[in-house]
């Protein structure tokens, strides 16, 4: 495990290089925005993000986004304004009513800016709105995690590889096949594009190591339509370098005598999904350095 | 000597007044701005865009030098003024235009309070930047005067809109029929999408019904802008606090865009419109069309916030925001977007086959029924649009429906009432309420004018009784009169419709206190009724302030019976000539595909009646050959579908020897070396196919039907043609960028060919 904390440090310098070279007149400012979960880390950046325009790294924990955009194409007003069009107060600006009740239940962080004499009460046309989305967010909740993937491309490769994985993960705790085996195709082809190459000697060696039972289990996963053949994949084998600012949970379940890596502490089994979805345990924390 | 002293002192308060002579020095000049992130020529007066706030208080006297150092003439108009006819600053009509590099100084009494604004009334120059408040404050010793509104701070504001596009070239697309604004916008309304989101019967019906894409604006603009700035601090207020109120008096400087308001802080209190007192009303949105005015009273909730006002164009694409108040800034809601197949649905049904409207039995007026709610979210629930469509279709239908079945009947009133469908409440004229009485003088005599709004949005012809100004005399009205106008809107658009120089009473049921206005915006179907009070001597404008309605030729001069000659129009038969200039140019359309296997192309000038266009097909050979065919034509009828025309034909070919082709009737003709004259006529049909029947000097016939330009995707068109000659040709043409396009065709006489478009 401790060598991977290595190369997960280590690969976290590099991809937040990588980060700021795509963008020009590159400016940094660090803000908070408030939200609550991984969810809202991915709509913050999707909503902040504009491709070699502006990019948004937002941390769960300290509610800071670290956000870097072209200085000569936009600023820090611009792109905060647009998150919090996207329902996420911050220091600058503070979210429509309208847009904070739009956001999921996980979402809904508690505001603190907000002046009590602000509370108005919804009118319909929020109701209505709310309800539509509502609405929507059920009809495309699985495509939810397939609105992660173009973002993703434009911040590095290894992210990708990062990402895909927690989305498989969440696939297997949801039994969602389909999703599955298409995340694992899409974590096939963040493989193939990733060049091992532009990383150090030591993280190179890791990586080759690691990367040919990753490779198979995904393709495993992506070739079965059938959750217990997908499943019986050894989870813990696909491993992931993961570039957050937050900590990450190495879980186990007894049951299967397999690991696996998760962004919360909360136990939810990929290999039962919902049949047992909280058995197991958190066996270690990995903590991140900055 | 008591009264010696009286006589002073009134002599001496007299010319006190008399002496308040508020003086302003504008300065016009040529710029370069940035708005976009393109330089671009614009104008700017005192180095400034908009032009400076003017603020002057009732009872002063104005003086304007206005310093054309444009190398162009220029006018400026006061808008919403009441001042005598030689000051009003319309060019050939009330003052020759003031040459370039000249001073011209305005002068007139500041007899009325309110919010109004000054822009050029010179050509398209109010485009580029020349527009600006005017702020006439109410004294404080008037009767008027209402504490708690009149002692507010204010903020004057006005709104305007920004296209990277020359506005001589903006003008000359839309006459084109361009569709590149659309592209630009998104709105496109192909079979493509059609296809995709489910609409593809009614985009047929609309196409059947003659009409091509549906929008509620004309023009794309890169940005639009709050006293200049899409993102607006206030910094003029310094330490608003929780309660506090502050009066925004706005208004629409754009050239053609209307703006919704929103308020993040709670409701808009709607206390003026036009510069006149209203009784206060509550709103949590309106519509300000363009050159209306309004005097809104918000309030800041709460401390150490900023609350966005936001004005977003009636297309909902882009919006300007400013923030109220200072500290961390509270935002308000986007519009969502618009359900433009909604829309195009509502058309349908609207429009009979001849092109008139048909208003289903309602009685529509003053904004109450709003046919577009159809096309708004927050009203009528969100598009079942895309991928959801499949999953929403049932529950689409169902609510599209619900609603007729709810009401019994098809169609209903209540369908488009926005008020009544939602809790939004949306301001509308009949919602306007003077505080004072405003009856004019009984025993004056009544003259009745009628009017139906017509236009003709493919050739962007729009008149009044389908005349454009310069095919109409002045009206001549008498002083003393009362006018009272009705107008009927029997085009596709709203049109905002601008009295100079007066304030009309808009008839909205509030009996003696209707409201005053000097704009009234007309929806399509809507019936409107307006009285005025003739006054003021003089030749006034009376027109469609959507720069590119007027510019058209959309409006109608009212001049007073027997009145003093204008001493700024020395030669009245130049300047009515130069007045009726605008309608009655013609706008250039050109384009040249070069192909494989030829050059295909045309050339085009047209007018409000008038065609004139040449087509020519070159090949490279003399066997393809060459041939060109040149038709003067005039448009027929208001909708324009009728066009006879003179035509002349040049052909030069090498098809072999003693070839002969045969048409369908059995005529034969060598095509190979011919110069005709004909005589035809060409109609457009259901689904815009173009009819054209020919008959030629050697006693030839040709029938012809082409279809073009028909939207596959947002950028990809086809053409169809096929006539009695046995030719035929499809097409396909993407469209890259506003003077590109790539194209493939089949033509029975050149083959198959690939190619780039130009086009201008």
């Amino acid at each position: 495990m401790k060598s991977f904390k290595i190369i997960m440090v280590a690969l976290m310098v590099l991809s937040s290089t990588a980060l700021i070279a795509q963008i020009k007149n590159a400016q940094t400012e660090t803000v908070k925005i408030f939200g609550n979960c991984d969810m809202c880390k991915t709509a913050i950046e999707t909503a902040g993000n504009i491709k070699n325009t502006a990019s948004v790294d937002w941390n769960k924990d300290s509610q800071m986004a670290e956000i870097t955009f072209d200085s000569k194409k936009s600023n820090r007003d611009e792109i905060l304004k647009r998150i919090a069009l996207a329902g996420y107060d911050n220091d600058h600006y503070l979210a429509p009513d309208n847009a904070y009740a739009q956001l999921s239940e996980c979402c809904k962080y508690e505001r603190q800016k907000k002046e009590p004499a602000m509370a108005m009460s919804l009118s319909k046309m929020e109701m209505e709105m709310h309800e539509s989305k509502m609405e929507m967010n059920m009809t495309s909740s699985e495509n939810h995690a397939n609105m992660l993937m173009p973002e993703m491309k434009e911040s590095n490769s290894l992210e990708i590889v990062f990402d895909t994985y927690f989305a498989i993960s969440d696939a297997l705790v949801k039994t969602n096949a389909v999703t599955a085996s298409a995340k694992a195709s899409e974590l096939l082809n963040a493989i193939k594009v990733l060049k091992i190459e532009t990383f150090k000697t030591a993280d190179q060696a890791a990586l080759t190591k690691v990367l040919p039972s990753l490779v198979a289990d995904a393709k495993g996963i992506s070739e079965s339509k059938d959750i217990v053949k997908q499943r019986s994949k050894n989870m813990h084998e696909i491993l992931a370098y993961y570039s957050s600012h937050e900590p990450l949970y190495f879980q186990y379940c007894p049951m299967q005598d397999a690991n696996w890596l998760s962004k919360e502490k909360a136990i939810k089994n990929p290999y039962y999904g919902s049949q047992m979805l909280s058995c197991g345990s958190t066996v270690e924390t990995i903590e991140h350095n900055n | 000597m008591k009264k010696l002293i009286l006589v002073l002192l009134f002599l001496g308060t007299f010319s006190l007044q008399a002496q308040n002579i508020v003086r302003y020095d504008l300065y016009v000049r040529d710029t370069l701005v940035n708005f976009s992130g393109k330089e671009r020529h614009a104008i700017a007066v005192n180095g400034q865009i908009p032009m400076p706030t003017l603020t002057f208080t009732e009872g002063d006297i104005a003086e304007i030098y206005v310093h054309n150092e444009l190398d162009e003439e220029t006018s400026l108009h006061w808008h919403g003024l009441f001042l005598p006819n030689k000051e009003d600053g319309v060019p050939y009509l009330t003052q020759m235009p003031i040459p370039p590099h000249t001073v011209h100084k305005y002068t007139f009494p500041i007899i009325q309070h309110g919010t109004h604004w000054y822009h050029s009334h010179f050509g398209l120059q109010e485009q580029i930047g020349m527009y600006g408040s005017m702020i006439l404050n109410k004294r404080t010793d008037d009767k008027t005067f209402r504490k708690g509104i009149d002692d507010l701070p204010t903020i004057p504001i006005i709104l305007s809109e920004w296209t990277d596009i020359k506005p001589e070239n903006v003008h000359r697309m839309l006459h084109n029929a361009s569709d590149w604004f659309a592209i630009k916008k998104g709105t496109t309304q192909s079979y493509g999408e059609a296809i995709k989101t489910g609409y593809f019967k009614i985009k047929l019906h609309n196409e059947w019904k003659r009409m091509l894409a549906m929008d509620v604006s004309d023009v794309y603009y890169e940005k639009f802008l709050i006293n200049g700035k899409s993102e607006n601090e206030d910094t003029s207020l310094k330490g608003l606090k929780a309660g506090d109120k502050v009066r925004l008096r706005i208004s629409n400087g754009g050239a053609s865009s209307y703006f919704w308001l929103t308020y993040a802080g709670g409701k808009i209190t709607v206390v003026a419109n036009d510069g006149n007192d209203l009784e206060p009303v509550d709103v949590d949105r309106m519509l300000i069309a363009v050159s209306e005015t309004y005097d809104v009273v918000v309030t800041i909730p709460a401390d150490d916030t900023a609350f966005e006002f936001l004005a977003t164009s009636e297309d909902r694409i882009k919006s300007a925001s400013i923030y109220l108040g200072t500290g961390i800034k509270q935002l308000t809601s986007p519009l969502p977007k618009l359900k433009y197949f909604e829309g195009m649905e509502m058309m349908n049904g609207m429009m009979k086959m001849n092109g008139d409207l048909d208003q289903m039995g309602m009685n529509m007026s003053m904004q109450q029924m709003d046919m577009n709610v159809v096309m708004y979210p927050e009203i009528t629930g969100p598009a079942a649009n895309g991928k959801g469509m499949k999953m929403d279709k049932d529950d689409e239908e169902h609510s599209g429906h619900k609603m007729e079945q709810m009401n019994g009947m098809k169609m209903s009133e209540d369908m488009y009432k926005s008020n009544e469908l939602s809790d939004i409440t949306t301001l509308n004229y009949a919602m306007l309420k003077s505080p004072t009485v405003t009856t004019l003088p009984e025993d004056a005599p009544i003259k009745e004018l009628h009017f139906t709004l017509t236009g003709n949005m493919s050739r962007y012809v729009w008149s009044l009784d389908n005349k454009v100004i310069s095919e109409t005399d002045k009206i001549l009205i008498k002083k003393g009169e009362k006018v009272r106008i009705t107008m009927y809107n029997n085009s596709m658009m709203r049109h905002p419709m601008h009295l100079h120089g007066h304030d009309f009473r808009l008839l909205n049921g509030e009996g003696e206190y209707a409201p005053l206005k000097n704009v009234v915006d007309i929806m399509p179907m809507e019936t409107d009724v307006i009285e005025f009070e003739a006054n003021v001597e003089g030749d006034w404008f009376f027109h469609c302030h959507i720069l590119y309605h007027m510019m058209s030729g959309m409006g109608r001069v009212f001049s007073y019976e027997n009145q003093e000659p204008n001493p700024l129009i020395p030669n009245p038969a130049l300047a009515l000539r130069k007045l009726k200039g605008d309608d009655r140019a013609f706008h250039l359309m050109a384009e040249n595909d070069f192909a494989t296997n030829g050059n295909d192309g045309q050339l085009m000038i047209q007018s409000t009646r008038w065609s004139i266009g040449t087509e020519w097909r070159l090949g490279y050979n003399d066997m393809h050959g060459y041939e060109t065919e040149t038709h003067i034509g005039r448009y027929i009828g208001k909708m324009q579908w009728l066009m006879p025309f003179v035509g002349f034909d040049w052909r030069y070919r090498k098809l072999g020897h003693n070839e002969f082709e045969e048409n369908l009737f059995g005529q034969k003709n060598t095509k190979d070396n011919r110069s005709l004259v004909s005589l035809g006529v060409a109609y457009t049909l259901p689904m815009l196919v173009v009819a054209q029947a020919e008959i030629f000097t050697d006693g030839n016939v040709r029938l012809q039907f082409e279809r073009n330009d028909i939207p596959l995707t947002q950028r990809l068109r086809m053409n169809l043609m096929w006539n009695t000659d046995k030719e035929y040709m499809a097409g396909l043409r993407y469209i890259a960028t506003r003077n590109l396009g790539v194209t493939t065709h089949y033509d029975s006489d050149m083959g198959f060919g690939i190619g780039a478009m130009l086009n201008y």
